[in-house]
């Protein structure tokens, strides 16, 4: 009696499969993103406490900036401002602003609410992550159509940030009493997607704002945010068509994704971005010697970091540590000067030898106390295609000699040593923004400088290049497209000159897009933008550019 | 009776000093990983924090400098009233709050497949050896045994690609339909239940083989022992020999097993989150280690002590019930 119970009770259990769902298509209109990578989400519109504690896409498609960059075609796109002019002395900056536009309560979006954005960041501290008020010393209306910058010193790198700034309504704003811990559950703003139509832990909706200023956008009814906590998920997803647009890394992409619907699957990972490089601690033994690290970066072969690494994703970075989205900054005819990224051991060796530090016996190097050179490569436990690469930049540097050996961190342990000076060697990212400034204050300025043990935002390998520095002085005073051109060529030639960081690769966008439901994703053929989710404010241009296949037939809403 | 009560309240202050001592290890053992939440939480900016806003921001979250002492002071006051603060992580939900939405799906998953691993693994494992070297038990141990041994997340990422991917028995991610909103409805539960068919039945595949194992091999000793003899000899029914004798003296191993089960199971199944999307407390767990997100890490560990330390005592009343011996 009791074993035909159980033997009926386990054929049930194997035969449940009427729990098979029925495939439920999305609402037509409606676009399936996966951008964070999170178990369960947590209402949170709150634009102005930048680093990710914000839903994507609140900064950008809920709340926009004055104007957004776009890499893809090195140039600024207006966006609610429709122009700048500078001061004569470039101490003063005036965005004049788009007519028209209105937040999505239907007030009119006024040069007070640019005003009050920025008093209220110089009001609450931790809200000025890109620190504005360090060269700002008023913002003011003069009309409703004009906000005037008045600026501390000349700061010409100031309009990238006050541009890229966005902007809240004041309207709803000024009666916030905890701004900072404010979640901002309703938002009021002027993107291009604003009504949050139902948020539950697993999947949330965001419904087109019925007020946009820009004609005929957005064309999408809707975006939806299935909350999944991992990669691999995210790729079953968009492998079963589950979702239309995606940022993640895929293994083998062609194989697995794009090989599967051929037609519809597509991605794009172009390499507009920043760079990944190697960081020697300029601290640390021979490592202060130019020579040393330029001979390091010949040792590397970086083809095979690429395709071990990174799947061929991507391609190797030259000497100037500059990607493609900076084309009109690079100085191409200085790149065969001193060709430092080229793999070439000989070289390598060469180098070594003539800054003191001859092969011994056993094959390894000496330092000047006659101790072979030992060194430390870090890097971060679970991040795969750097700690691949780590393996093979390390076998390059044992071949000529230098005792390297990678060992793994966990990610705040590597993170705090980094900041605070206390490696050797290490893989890290450079900062990136519209123009290299940022890049080469991180890399050579004496301003970004901070002793070992302390903790430094940027400069993590200590060092400061006196040249560079008048370099950079010169770049913040002038709004001169020529000059700034001249400077950046010069700043690049120091940069080749001293070696501080050695490029490894060029950092790839990754962006998937299931073209089955939606049209208008930017491609190689159409890089109007890049085509993945993961760059702030940039995706604004896909947000308000891509369609529904079929005509969506309008709900009363 | 009053020797039971007197050692059931023994019991019980013991579980206070352990839950102390939880509580407070709970305070150092996240302040003796190398790094602080400030210094993964300015990474975000990939380096493009200025240093005025780092130190408001540090501020913001109540990353103090103050001393271990004044921050453990805080920090026991606030835990006797529930209070653990606000999530770096998840700024600026409140801990609780975090741990709360975790926490019920946590209980429906990891909870239903123990019951049900428990209780079927402990039938089964009676009946096994009751008929000792019949087909139950001779096919069912090696076969089971075989499924535990399997790594978890290799067979639950197969159980996936191949039910749930490539046959499309089941769905492939979330604790219910997002086309549905949560409540009482038919519908609703019929989705609860359909989605977490698959990662339960996972859970309990490779669980079940210990329970049964357990169950087999302790009442194999118990109906050798003379009294099981005696029972028969004096014409009980079967069923009753084997339910109320055998394997209520055989249970108790399991029992003891099962509250450590239990209380674990608030823990979170925590590759059953990742790979089945299922929204339960591991993956915050995961979470707060990376962000070294101090409050929910301490609000996360204490549940999971506490339950621990909760199933355990209810363990030890059921003992009391089940085992006249311990009344003494």
């Amino acid at each position: 009696m009791t074993r035909i119970l159980l033997v009926g009770a386990l054929v049930a259990a194997i035969l449940t499969p009427a729990c098979a769902e029925p495939a439920m298509e999305p609402e037509p209109g409606v676009l399936v993103v996966s951008r964070e990578q999170v178990g369960s989400w947590v209402r949170n519109f709150n634009p102005l406490l930048a680093g990710g504690l914000a839903r994507w896409p609140t900064r950008g498609g809920i709340y926009e900036p004055l104007m957004v960059h776009n890499p893809a075609q090195g140039a600024w796109t207006p966006w609610l401002a429709t122009g700048f002019t500078w001061g004569e002395d470039v101490t003063s900056l005036s965005f004049s602003l788009r007519e028209g536009v209105r937040w999505s309560d239907g007030e009119a979006f006024t040069a007070d609410d640019v005003v009050f954005t920025f008093d209220l960041m110089k009001k609450v501290p931790a809200f000025d992550t890109q620190g504005h008020w360090r060269y700002l010393r008023s913002v003011s209306a003069p009309d409703p159509q004009t906000v005037q910058f008045a600026f501390a010193r000349p700061f010409v790198p100031g309009m990238e940030k006050i541009a890229h700034q966005v902007i809240v309504p004041r309207h709803v704003w000024e009666s916030v009493e905890e701004p900072v811990s404010w979640t901002n559950p309703d938002p009021v703003a002027t993107g291009p997607f604003t009504e949050v139509r139902r948020f539950d832990h697993q999947v949330w909706e965001l419904g087109k704002n019925p007020n946009y200023w820009m004609d005929g956008a957005p064309k999408i009814e809707a975006l939806r945010f299935p909350a999944i906590p991992s990669n691999e998920q995210a790729t079953i997803a968009l492998m079963h068509g589950e979702v239309d647009w995606a940022g993640n890394f895929i293994p083998a992409i062609d194989r697995i994704f794009a090989g599967r619907n051929p037609e519809h699957h597509r991605y794009w990972f172009p390499n507009f971005g920043g760079a990944i490089f190697l960081y020697p601690n300029h601290t640390v033994g021979p490592l202060k010697d130019a020579r040393v690290r330029k001979a390091l970066s010949r040792a590397i072969d970086r083809d095979k970091v690429v395709q071990v690494a990174m799947y061929d994703y991507t391609s190797p970075a030259d000497v100037s540590g500059l990607s493609d989205g900076y084309a009109q900054w690079r100085d191409e005819a200085a790149l065969t000067e001193d060709p430092w990224t080229d793999f070439d051991p000989a070289e390598a060796a060469r180098l070594l030898d003539e800054a003191g530090l001859p092969l011994g016996e056993d094959g390894l190097r000496r330092g000047t106390d006659g101790q072979p050179v030992t060194l430390e490569l870090s890097c971060i436990t679970g991040w795969s295609d750097w700690v691949r690469a780590a393996q093979v930049i390390a076998r390059n540097l044992q071949g000529v000699g230098l005792d390297v050996s990678v060992k793994s961190y966990d990610f705040g342990a590597w993170f705090d040593q980094l900041q605070r000076g206390e490696f050797a060697l290490s893989i890290g990212w450079a900062s990136y923004g519209p123009t290299p400034y940022g890049f080469w204050v991180g890399a050579m300025s004496s301003g970004s400088m901070f002793p070992i043990g302390e903790v430094a935002p940027q400069n993590w390998h200590r060092f400061s290049d006196p040249e560079a520095d008048t370099l950079l002085a010169a770049f913040e005073r002038t709004a001169d497209p020529a000059e700034q051109e001249r400077i950046a060529h010069a700043l690049q030639a120091r940069f080749q000159a001293t070696a501080p960081l050695l490029p490894l690769f060029l950092d790839p966008s990754w962006g998937e897009a299931n073209t089955t439901r939606f049209t208008g994703f930017p491609s190689a053929e159409n890089p109007y933008s890049r085509l993945s989710p993961n760059h702030e404010l940039e995706f604004l241009h896909v947000l308000t550019r891509i369609a529904p296949r079929e005509p969506v037939v309008a709900e009363g809403n | 009776m009053g020797g039971t009560a007197r050692y059931l309240l023994g019991r019980l202050g013991f579980y206070l000093l352990a839950a102390w001592v939880a509580l407070s290890l709970n305070f150092l053992i996240p302040r003796m990983m190398p790094g602080d939440p400030a210094t993964v939480m300015f990474a975000r900016f990939q380096g493009q924090l200025s240093p005025e806003a780092m130190d408001a921001l540090r501020e913001t979250f109540g990353l103090s400098d103050a001393s271990w002492w004044s921050q453990y002071w805080t920090y026991l006051r606030h835990a006797l009233v529930g209070d653990f603060g606000t999530s770096v992580a998840y700024f600026p939900e409140p801990v609780t709050g975090v741990l709360l939405r975790g926490l019920f799906w946590t209980v429906v998953l990891a909870g239903s497949a123990v019951v049900v691993a428990f209780a079927a693994g402990t039938l089964l494992g009676t009946l096994a050896a009751w008929r000792r070297g019949g087909w139950l038990d001779s096919v069912l141990p090696p076969v089971l045994a075989l499924l535990g041994a399997f790594p978890y997340f290799w067979l639950a990422m197969l159980a996936l690609f191949v039910l749930g991917f490539g046959m499309g028995l089941f769905p492939l991610r979330h604790a219910y339909s997002d086309q549905l909103t949560p409540g009482l409805s038919p519908e609703f539960l019929a989705s609860v239940f359909r989605h977490t068919l698959l990662p339960a039945l996972t859970l309990v595949a490779v669980s079940l083989g210990g329970w049964m194992l357990a169950m087999r091999n302790t009442m194999i000793g118990v109906l050798g022992s003379d009294f099981i003899e005696y029972a028969h000899a004096r014409g009980l029914a079967p069923r009753r020999v084997m339910l109320a004798y055998a394997a209520r003296n055989a249970i108790l191993p399991n029992v003891t097993g099962f509250g450590m089960a239990l209380g674990f199971v608030l823990g979170g199944a925590l590759l059953t989150e990742i790979i089945f999307s299922y929204p339960v407390q591991g993956y915050l767990l995961i979470q707060s280690v990376r962000a070294q997100d101090y409050p929910l890490m301490q609000g996360l560990f204490l549940t999971i002590s506490l339950a621990v330390l909760a199933a355990n005592w209810f363990v030890d009343c059921a003992t009391v019930a089940l085992d006249p011996r311990t009344r003494r």
